[in-house]
Formats: C-alpha cells, structure tokens, sequence
C-alpha cells in the first residue's frame, strides 16, 4: 500500500492501474519495506512529494519519470537520421579545415612555425614586447617539449574561432538592423551559454562519428561563437545617433552607412568579442578533448585519470600560457584599433 | 597506584567498543567504482552488509586508482571491490607493504580484455574472429582500430600490440578514443547501422551484455614479459602476446580485516560469474533501471548464490525479506 492509493481509488482509475500487472523494476525501499511488513501508519511529515514516482508506487500503469527521459531519448532518436543526413555533409568542410590545420602544424617544422607565429603576433600588436613574451613563452613551452600538444591546440582555436568571427559577426550585424531577429536569437545564445559544456557533447556523438574532428570543432564553435554575436550586435547598436543622421544628411545609403559608419565605430566591441570568443574556444578545447580533440587538454585528462599530478600541472600550465599569448596579442590588437579611433 | 587505577579504567573503556564491536558491525566504507557491474556489486554487498550484519554503510565513489592512492594514504575505504589489478600497479606495492589483504576473485572468471569485432560480421566473414583475418581484410573492418584513451594501460599495450602484429603495416588507422564514453559510443553507433568495428574491448560491461561481440583470437599464446613491456609507457615491446585473463579482486584492509572478521569473512565468499554479472547488467538496460534496482533484481535471482556466501545469522537475518 502507498500513500497515494487514496487518489487513483476515488478517481475510479483503480481498474486501469492494475490492468498492467507491474512487473518493473522492484526497488531497494520495495525489499525493505517486506520485513517491516503489513501497514505503516507513516505521518505527514514523511508524506512523499506527489510526484511521478510516487503515483507509479501506487498505480503501476502511471508513468515513472525515467519514462520521461527515455521518451526524450527516443524522440531524438528518431529525427538522428533526418538530423544526420541534413548536418553530416553541411559541417563535413570543418573536418577538412580542422585535419587540415592539425596535418599543416604538426609536419611544418617548429623553424618554420615559431617564426611565423611570431611575425603575425607584430603585424597584429605591432609590439616589440609582446613579440618578445610570445617568443618566450613558445620557445619555454617547447623546451619542455610540449611544443607539439601546445601547436595542436593553437591550430585547433585559430580554425575555431576564425568560424566563429566569419559566422557571429554577419549574425550580429543582421541582430543589430531587426529587433524580431534580437528576440528570436537571444533566447539561444542565453542557452548555449549556460547549458553545462558537457552537455553539448552528449547529443553531438550521437550526431556524429566520434572518430570525426568535426565532432570537437562544432562543440567548440556552438560554446565559443555567442560573445563575438553578443558584442556585435550590442557594438553596432550603440552607434551615436547624432553621427547616424549626419550620415543620413549626407545621403549615404543603408549599405554605405553600415560599411563606412557603424562598423568602424563598433570595431572596438566586435573586437572585445573576437578575444572573448578566442579565449572561450581555448576554454572548451580542454574539454573538447573528452571526445578526442588532440592537444593539451589530453595532457590534462591524462594528470585527473592518473592522478600523475606533474603532467596535469605542466599542461594545465602550458594553457595558462596560450591564454595570455593569445589574450595580449588580441588585447594589443584591440588597443590599436582604439587608438585608431580617437585621432 | 591511582595512576594504576586509571590505566585500568582507561584500559576498559578502550576495549569496551571492541567488545561490542565482535558481535555489533560498526561503520564500514566500500568503493563504488565508476562503472556499472562493480556499482551493482557494492549495492548488494551494502544490503548484505546493513541488513544480515548490522552495519553502518557508506559508499565511496572512485575508481581503480585513486581508490588505492586513498588507501596508501589514509587506509580508507576500508573494502575495494571490483579492483582490475592488471591496471593497478600500485596494488602490488600495497600488497607487499601489508596494507592489504586480498580477500577473493569477485569475478570468478576474471575480466577479459582484448580486441573485439561484431557479431553480425564474424557471421558475414568468420575469418574475421583470428588475427589473420583482420590483416587480410582492412577494408572490410573500415581501416580503423579504436584504442583504448590516453592515461589507460590498454592504450600503450594496444599501440605496441598492434605494431608488433603487423596491423599498422597492414592499413589499419590506430585511432586514440578521447574517453572510455566515445570509446563505448562507437561501438554502440557501429551496431546501430550495422557498420564495421575493430578495437579493444573488455568484459563484463553493460556494453557487452547490450550488444553480441566477438573476441579476435590472436593465434598466440600470452607472453608476460613481453606483454608488461608492452602495458608499460617507458618500454617498446618487441614480441606479441594474447591478452591475459585480468583477475578481478576484492580487497580489504588488515585494519578493517582485524576489526570486522565477519565482515572480511562475507568478502572472501563473495565472487560472481561472467554469465551473472552480464545477466543483470543486460538486465538493467532493457529496463532502464538504476543500480539499486539491478541489485535488488540480483538479489531475488540468486538466492542461493548469495546465500552461500553469509554467515548463518546473516542468513536468518536476510530471510525476513525474501
């Protein structure tokens, strides 16, 4: 007997609950209850929650709320194939972009590549110290002989987040000139930031092979892209309206006003988004590396597994690195980018 | 001599909880392991524990390794159950130190590790169950072998297996899973569409209850040099070995062995089969249930499996509920 009884008997629902004849699962309070055996008088204060679970004790034909997370399972089950047949061939160039990056960093030689990382960090700071503390922490990282983990990793947020500007930036621009759309796409960009980033991983190996990059890539891209869409659209709506209506004097087309007006004056946002963006990609390619993404973050997981706390903490280490390699060289870019402005 | 009287006084108060604890069981901590055959096992030997030896329970979640580092440091949990010592170096270490005791094989038939193909392309090729068969037929099997991820013993032992065994030479891509979940989802995804697999596999798992593999008969047999060589990372093996049954144990503390002997008594009878373990596991997944459930399906199954493992007391006192 259950607390519940009452209920199904007085709504005349007895029959149709014991028609199924429950033969689930017993559970481990069913069995302990046999000894104490016949009626408890329990008392308010023990009185179940109504839930599903506890209506299934006394109804076996009500549902059980794991009912309700394997019909969820079954539903995406059943558009996977649809899904699939749709988004496999749509994301396949991000494996050949991601392998591709992955094959060109790893056979170029590292004399080949710390110089080049080093001549795009001055045509981006234009900073002699910046240059010197980029040289220092890539060259650090090698002597300890992670330079092949710390490239992978590097290639994998430069392909990432590339994707992550060519898409954010035209979605925030078009955010920016529709207020429907705003509403439409901020519901989204507060779900994917807050959904735990494991969860992202649970439906995408489904989708998916695992053995695929493109796995990794769109976890990485789905996490990362919301700042640079966020600051985007914000940037360009915070455009002074006194210089939008000297633009309209002059007679400047919409087309005219975005490329010549509002973006420029929304660079500073835009670019605060592009490092929020770059730094966030670097965040889940840790993660990322739960579904086999190369690169430090499988240092890491190696360190947690193990419990081999060095090699944890010199990977862990090592992404502090390309954070602030990767934070000042953007930083030192958006800083020219300001002082641009304000001549 | 009141400093005589004291020490006496002290010295009975001491032994006080010893006494009670002869008949009465204290407080016992057991390992939950991070997979499902070794969560049911803990569940059950918690009821056995609470309900036939009057024990106070507590589960500690782990797994292999940082359960024995806990025990090296701080001689807790008291029971490790479902330990894959063929994983665990640290094992022998704390064996040799007499830290622990091994109390039993809770698998009777130990873990069997090794690679695995499908069922339905064994049944389409059947030379696909012996290592030359995989050599000749890289295409068939899709030119890929999943091993084991970073950090786990199995990924060294399969890299330089599958180097030695001529499987690279052959085509195949070595491909390192992430983690044992996409591990486990490729196998589950390449059944769902009837697609090739090859790679390493163990059992009992649920995975291996839900779905029909075969191992790969290597054709050699095992070779413990050469295999310790190859599960160890600083060293290349050169020969090739099958893979060793893994023996599965229980294993206590000599603390809590001298403090709770029933208890230690009911841990060195309690061993499963494979066909037990793969029984309930397959079980718990056609009916979604939890672990507890499993163990309560086990429970009412294997009456008298479980019952010859108790004392007679326990006994009487577990029969009230069945």
């Amino acid at each position: 007997m259950a607390t519940y009884d009452f209920l199904f008997e007085n709504l005349g629902m007895k029959e149709w609950c014991d028609d199924g004849g429950g033969s689930g699962p017993v559970s481990m309070a069913d069995l302990l209850a046999r000894k104490k055996g016949g009626e408890v008088e329990t008392s308010v204060w023990d009185l179940p929650f109504p839930s599903m679970d506890a209506f299934n004790e006394s109804c076996s034909n009500f549902p059980k709320s794991r009912e309700l997370t394997s019909g969820l399972e079954d539903g995406f089950l059943a558009i996977k194939d649809v899904l699939k047949f749709i988004l496999d061939p749509v994301t396949e160039p991000l494996s050949w972009m991601l392998d591709g990056a992955m094959w060109l960093a790893e056979s170029t030689p590292w004399w080949i590549v710390i110089p080049f990382l080093l001549l795009v960090t001055y045509w981006v700071s234009r900073s002699w110290s910046i240059v010197i503390s980029v040289g220092a922490s890539i060259l650090g990282l090698a002597f300890i002989d992670h330079y092949l983990p710390a490239v992978q990793t590097l290639s994998i947020v430069f392909v990432c987040a590339a994707i992550c500007v060519l898409l954010g930036v035209p979605i925030g621009i078009a955010m920016s000139r529709s207020n429907r759309l705003q509403r439409g796409v901020l519901p989204v960009l507060d779900m994917l930031q807050t959904l735990p980033t494991f969860v992202y991983l649970i439906p995408l190996i489904f989708l998916f092979s695992v053995t695929e990059s493109k796995l990794y890539g769109i976890a990485i891209i789905l996490y990362a892209i919301v700042p640079v869409i966020r600051l985007t659209d914000l940037g360009i709506r915070m455009v002074d309206k006194d210089v939008l209506e000297a633009a309209q004097a002059f007679g400047m087309t919409p087309r005219q006003k975005l490329y010549q007006v509002q973006i420029p004056l929304a660079l500073p946002n835009i670019m605060a988004g592009v490092n929020q963006t770059i730094m966030m990609s670097l965040a889940m390619v840790v993660i990322a590396s739960l579904v086999s993404a190369p690169g430090l973050g499988v240092l890491v997981l190696r360190g947690i597994r193990n419990l081999e706390l060095g090699v944890g903490l010199v990977a862990g280490l090592g992404i502090v690195i390309l954070a602030i390699i990767l934070d000042r060289v953007t930083k030192s870019a958006l800083a020219r980018v300001n002082a641009a402005q304000h001549h | 001599m009141s400093k005589k009287l004291l020490g006496a006084a002290a010295f009975g108060v001491m032994m006080m909880p010893g006494v009670a604890s002869a008949s009465e069981c204290g407080e016992v901590t057991i390992t939950e392991m991070n997979w499902a055959s070794s969560a049911v096992i803990t569940e059950v030997a918690k009821f056995i524990m609470e309900n036939g030896y009057g024990c106070t329970v507590q589960k500690v979640p782990s797994s292999t390794t940082p359960s024995l580092v806990s025990v090296a440091e701080t001689g807790k949990p008291d029971i490790v159950t479902e330990l894959w010592i063929n994983g665990a170096p640290a094992y022998n270490e704390l064996q040799d130190a007499g830290k622990i005791t091994t109390s039993a094989d809770v698998l009777s038939d130990g873990g069997l590790e090794g690679w695995w193909v499908p069922r339905y392309m064994v049944d389409a090729n059947p030379e696909l169950a012996t290592l030359q068969g995989l050599l000749d037929n890289v295409d068939l099997l899709g030119g890929r072998f999943h091993n084991c991820p970073d950090g786990w013993a199995c990924k060294n032992t399969n890299a330089d297996l599958a180097r030695n065994f001529g499987l690279e030479e052959a085509g195949f891509e070595i491909f390192v899973h992430g983690s044992g979940e996409t591990l486990a989802t490729s196998i589950g995804a390449a059944y769902e569409n009837q697609e090739p697999w090859l790679g390493y596999y163990w059992s009992p798992d649920p995975l291996m209850a839900k779905y029909d593999m075969v191992e790969v008969d290597l054709g050699v047999p095992y070779n413990e040099e050469v295999f310790l060589c190859a599960a160890n990372a600083e060293c290349t093996a050169e020969g090739v070995s099958s893979w060793p049954v893994g023996p599965v144990k229980t294993v206590v503390t000599t603390d809590f062995e001298s403090r709770e002997p029933a208890i230690a008594e009911f841990m060195s009878n309690m061993s499963y089969d494979n066909a037990t373990v793969l029984d309930y596991l397959a079980w718990m997944d056609s009916n979604k249930a939890t672990y507890e459930e499993a163990a309560v399906y086990f429970l009412l199954n294997n009456k008298e499996l479980w019952q010859s493992w108790v004392s007679e007391e326990a006994n009487a006192k577990l029969a009230e509920f069945f």
